[in-house]
């Protein structure tokens, strides 16, 4: 089999904090096919955000972040790359979408100014016409009506659901092979959500992109992700495909979590009682959804 | 761009109103000050009469009403009254010293951003750093103290101590430059005149940074902190999550939008300076605005006062508006909102 777009293993992650170590991922392992869509969920504080910004090399950058374990990106170890070539991934091979699009689009620049930016990550030497051109086509495929007047708006002059429409555009602009979409448009009303989320989902399938997804929104999981892992505290407790995790949730902060009722206002599943006793139960894995199995 | 345009208007018309409000209290308050300008002006020797003569003609004898009238008539044709210090127009004194401290304040400005800003964003994006640390450190330092320590200090430093500078004046004795406008850079590179260009910059360098040290320095650390907490927005993630450059990021997506807040207050800093300067001056023997407002007002020369202290708020309301002209010009939200800002 090809290698999977993004494998990780053991990875371990602390802060060095004037108060000491806080630990925040206990080695977890996670792999994302080629083509894949894999969702991550957990509650807030679980360790979901850190572990994308650390595929991304983000965290490495930061002075008090102690990171082990192994990253391996289209069967490319990251950590032997140089840093250089490793940062030229970041905006080409992978990309990102956040939780609230208008807050994560420069105020002070239009929309095309940070879009020509993106599509120069991949093609340094881009000019201004065909950039417009690039930028044009990608809004055109998130159904936006009026690129040329998107292009030249801010963003405190959009709707968020048009602000997320564009960064789907831009994440999605350089035809990346690994989308992390970090709760994609949790601060947008529901329907838009549901809305934008959709035209993300038929896009990475046109595209063949594989995608991390996190969320803590088990809803929207079920319907966008082939494969879940759950994350609790920084450790993977279950795993398995949708279906699977579904129709027989194992471990006990899973069913925790899907008995829990979803808010409606676009949170997710908050409010579950603090530390069951089986909460920390070790890893299970789905018949056939070990790494073990899957990556064989 | 037509919200500029009202902007415009609307700080203009603002800016009337507050010198209208200047006029009237600091025409009340010079003429309040204990003393018969009048007999100040002859002398102890004048005679009651002559004396009389010229509270007669200086209209001391009608109500506050009647003279603030005369005033602003006179203001009408732009006419300031005599200064009864210098027995000349107030506004040509002004014409004649207000350049040379314009001058300074221009230049110290000029300081005050094109060091100030510079240094603020290395230490933002090397915050945490010994780049960030080292400018910290110096420009707290700066800030420190005020302008005229600053004055004093320099002047020892690099007039006496090391006489790498001049200790007074604008331009050295027997340069025998003639001043065109008054502003001694403009006049003499308008002229051709290369030395003396390079003497009055000679002059003005050391006046000109002691009055800008507090400045540059708060322009940095007023720079620094906004830049930091800009550092922390979503779209500073968003742009290091798609691999654009630290010095990209730094000079331009973190730099713009926390240069909105800063403006604001280093147009104030600006504007400060104005006052500022006095001190500076009189360290540098500076033939500026100054020595003239101190004499007058000692004097109790009531034209001069009141035409120096008008002078010296609509410089103050003109920073003012060119700083809100730029705020909107950097700040999107301003320029294109429909309803005025
Ligand atoms: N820069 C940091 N310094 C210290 N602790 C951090 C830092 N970034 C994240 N953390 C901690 O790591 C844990 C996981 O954070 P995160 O990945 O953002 O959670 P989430 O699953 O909600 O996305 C949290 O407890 C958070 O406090
Ligand atoms: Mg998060």
């Amino acid at each position: 089999m090809t290698a999977p777009t993004l494998k990780i293993e053991n990875l371990k992650l602390g802060f060095k904090l004037w108060s000491g170590m806080i630990e925040v991922l206990h080695g977890i392992s996670l792999h994302i096919g080629k083509g894949e869509r894999v969702a991550l969920v957990g509650e807030s504080g679980s360790g979901k955000s850190v572990t994308a910004r650390i595929v991304l090399g983000m965290l490495q950058e930061m002075s008090s972040a102690r990171i082990s374990g192994g990253l391996t990106f289209e069967g490319i170890d990251l950590d032997k790359l140089k840093p250089r070539d490793r940062h030229h991934l970041r905006g080409t091979r992978m990309s990102m979408i956040f939780q609230d699009p208008t807050s994560s689009l420069n105020p002070v620049y239009p929309i095309f100014t940070q879009f020509r930016e993106v599509l120069a990550r991949a093609n340094p030497a881009i000019s201004d016409a065909e950039a417009r051109m690039k930028a044009i086509t990608a809004l055109a495929d998130v159904s936006i009506n009026e690129p040329e007047r998107v292009l030249d708006s801010y963003a405190f002059q959009l709707s968020g659901g048009m602000n997320q429409r564009v960064m789907i555009a831009m994440a999605l602009a350089n035809n990346p092979s690994l989308l992390l979409a970090d709760e994609p448009g949790t601060a947008l009303d529901v329907t838009v959500q549901a809305q934008t989320l959709k035209l993300m989902s038929d896009l990475v399938e046109q595209h063949g992109t594989s995608v991390l997804f996190i969320s803590h929104n088990l809803g929207v999981v079920r319907e966008f992700a082939d494969r879940v892992y759950v994350i609790y505290k920084g450790r993977i407790v279950e795993q398995g495909l949708t279906k699977q995790l579904f129709s027989n949730p194992q471990h006990p902060y899973t069913r925790a979590l899907l008995a829990a009722v979803p808010r409606i206002t676009g949170g997710g599943i908050p409010d579950i009682a603090e530390d069951t006793a089986g909460f920390h139960d070790p890893l299970i894995a789905h018949p056939g959804a070990s790494e073990k199995e899957l990556l064989s | 761009m037509p919200a500029i345009v009202r902007i415009l208007a609307r700080r203009l018309a603002t800016s009337l109103v507050v010198l209208i409000g200047v006029s009237i209290l600091i025409f009340a308050i010079a003429r309040i000050i204990p003393g018969d300008p009048a007999r100040i002006a002859l002398g102890p020797n004048a005679t009651a009469d002559a004396v009389a003569v010229l509270r007669d003609k200086l209209h001391l004898n009608d109500s506050i009403i009647a003279q603030y009238g005369y005033f602003i008539a006179d203001l009408f044709h732009g006419d300031l009254g005599i200064s009864l210090y210098t027995n000349r127009a107030v506004t040509r004194d002004i014409a004649d010293f207000l350049p040379a401290t314009l001058e300074l304040v221009f230049v110290s400005g000029l300081m005050m951003v094109m060091l100030g800003i510079p240094l603020g964003v290395l230490s933002a994006r090397y915050r945490g750093t010994w780049i960030d640390h080292t400018i910290r450190l110096v420009t707290l330092l700066g800030v420190s103290a005020p302008g005229f320590v600053w004055a004093v200090i320099l002047m020892l430093v690099f007039a006496y101590f090391v006489p790498i500078f001049p200790v007074a004046g604008r331009l050295s004795d027997g340069s025998g430059f003639q001043p065109i406008t008054g502003f001694l850079l403009f006049d003499t590179l308008i002229s051709g005149n290369i030395r003396a260009f390079g003497d009055a910059l000679w002059h003005l360098i050391l006046p000109a940074f002691a009055l800008a040290l507090s400045g540059i320095g708060q322009a940095a650390r007023l720079v620094r902190s906004n830049m930091v907490e800009t550092y922390n927005k979503p779209y500073i993630e968003m742009v290091e999550a798609y691999g654009f450059s630290a010095r990209r990021i730094a000079n331009r997506y973190a730099f713009r939008p926390s240069l909105i807040p800063s403006l604001t207050i280093i147009g104030l800093d600006f504007a400060a300076m104005l006052g500022n300067a006095f001190l500076v001056e009189s360290v540098y023997a500076w033939p500026g605005l100054s020595k003239y407002g101190v004499a007058v007002i000692l004097r109790k020369d009531l034209n001069a006062i009141v035409g120096t202290v008008l002078i010296i708020s609509a410089m103050f309301l003109i920073v003012n508006i060119i700083v809100d002209l730029l705020v909107s010009v950097v700040n999107p939200r301003i320029r294109l909102s429909e309803r005025p800002a």
